[in-house]
């Protein structure tokens, strides 16, 4: 889209034969700390659906495909803002750099009602968290997950503020991209769960 | 190596492409759980899509090839990891319960 137009980031010399570390070192213990929290979620589901494969298969015919697949497009999108965000921050457009962190707030915050919604729904047709051992499985991975995004919604919050009040320039936006690699991170694993309980049956 | 290789991207069009492909790859997601419910190679479909799609945040939204080699090999060991274990437990599933029960 505006590949010709704007000036690429040039790494100095000694950082780009190492590698870069997006944002910081510090969202990078908490991003890997949260994946060996849900790596330990993830062998419980597969310990439980190997145990128990009729019940994995029937539960997934019973929980609403729309909602997840809702949920997933909204984590997609707001990703999707998000890196829109640090992109055009580094072509120097602030401006369009809040803008896009604007709309991956908004969307991102589809997910927590759109999970109210689903739950709603779950609990009219009789499905709760003693239903059987996929939705055990389902209702703690899925309300995992739901903490996290929500850290990650209250991260946006913040990042937003000093956005507003000029705390990130060309320069240094670490911050902005920290945030943004966390919720990458939360994406990616939300694209994990997707098929545990709504495409696998 | 490109310049876009080494580094990092201020343009949209990267994101946007990666984008879409995640969109297509969701709806095709849902369409295969309904179409092709019970089918004995739905979960090697699945764990390739889920593969697929993890990469694709990983490589155009953080930008790992361009990062730290461990925060590199910490997002492919995490996003191969489901994938695998998706097909172990299709194929192997009651082997895996005996080895897993206490």
């Amino acid at each position: 889209m505006t590949a010709t137009a704007l000036p690429a980031l040039e790494l100095p010399p000694a950082l780009a034969s190492k590698g870069r570390i997006p944002g910081n070192k510090g969202i990078w213990v908490g991003i890997c700390c949260e994946f060996v929290e849900f790596l330990v979620l993830f062998v419980v589901y597969f310990v439980a659906r190997a145990h128990f494969p009729e019940s994995f298969e029937a539960g997934a015919e019973r929980l609403s495909r729309v909602a997840g697949t809702v949920i997933t497009l909204l984590m997609v999108t707001s990703s999707f803002f998000i890196a829109c965000s640090v992109a055009t921050m580094r072509a120097g457009q602030r401006r369009r750099s809040i803008g896009w962190l604007i709309a991956g707030l908004v969307v991102a915050l589809g997910y927590p009602v759109a999970k109210y919604l689903e739950i709603s729904w779950n609990l009219a047709h009789g499905i709760n968290g003693e239903s059987g051992i996929f939705f055990t499985v389902y209702y703690y991975l899925t309300f995992n997950h739901l903490v996290h995004a929500t850290w990650g919604i209250l991260g946006m919050l913040w990042v937003l503020v000093r956005h507003l009040s000029g705390g990130y320039t060309v320069e240094d936006h670490d911050g902005l991209e920290a945030l943004a690699s966390y919720w990458h991170a939360t994406d990616i694993i939300w694209l994990v769960i997707f098929p545990f309980f709504y495409v696998l049956a | 190596m490109k310049a876009s290789d080494s580094t990092p991207t201020t343009s949209l069009l990267p994101l946007t492409t990666a984008w879409l492909a995640l969109v297509a790859l969701t709806l095709i997601s849902l369409g295969l759980g309904q179409w092709f419910h019970g089918a004995p190679w739905l979960p090697l479909l699945v764990a390739a899509i889920v593969w697929i799609k993890g990469t694709l945040v990983a490589r155009e939204f953080i930008e790992s090839r361009l990062t730290h080699p461990f925060i590199s090999r910490v997002l492919t060991g995490f996003i191969a990891f489901t994938p695998i274990a998706l097909v172990l437990t299709a194929f192997f599933g009651g082997q895996f319960a005996r080895w897993a029960t206490l």
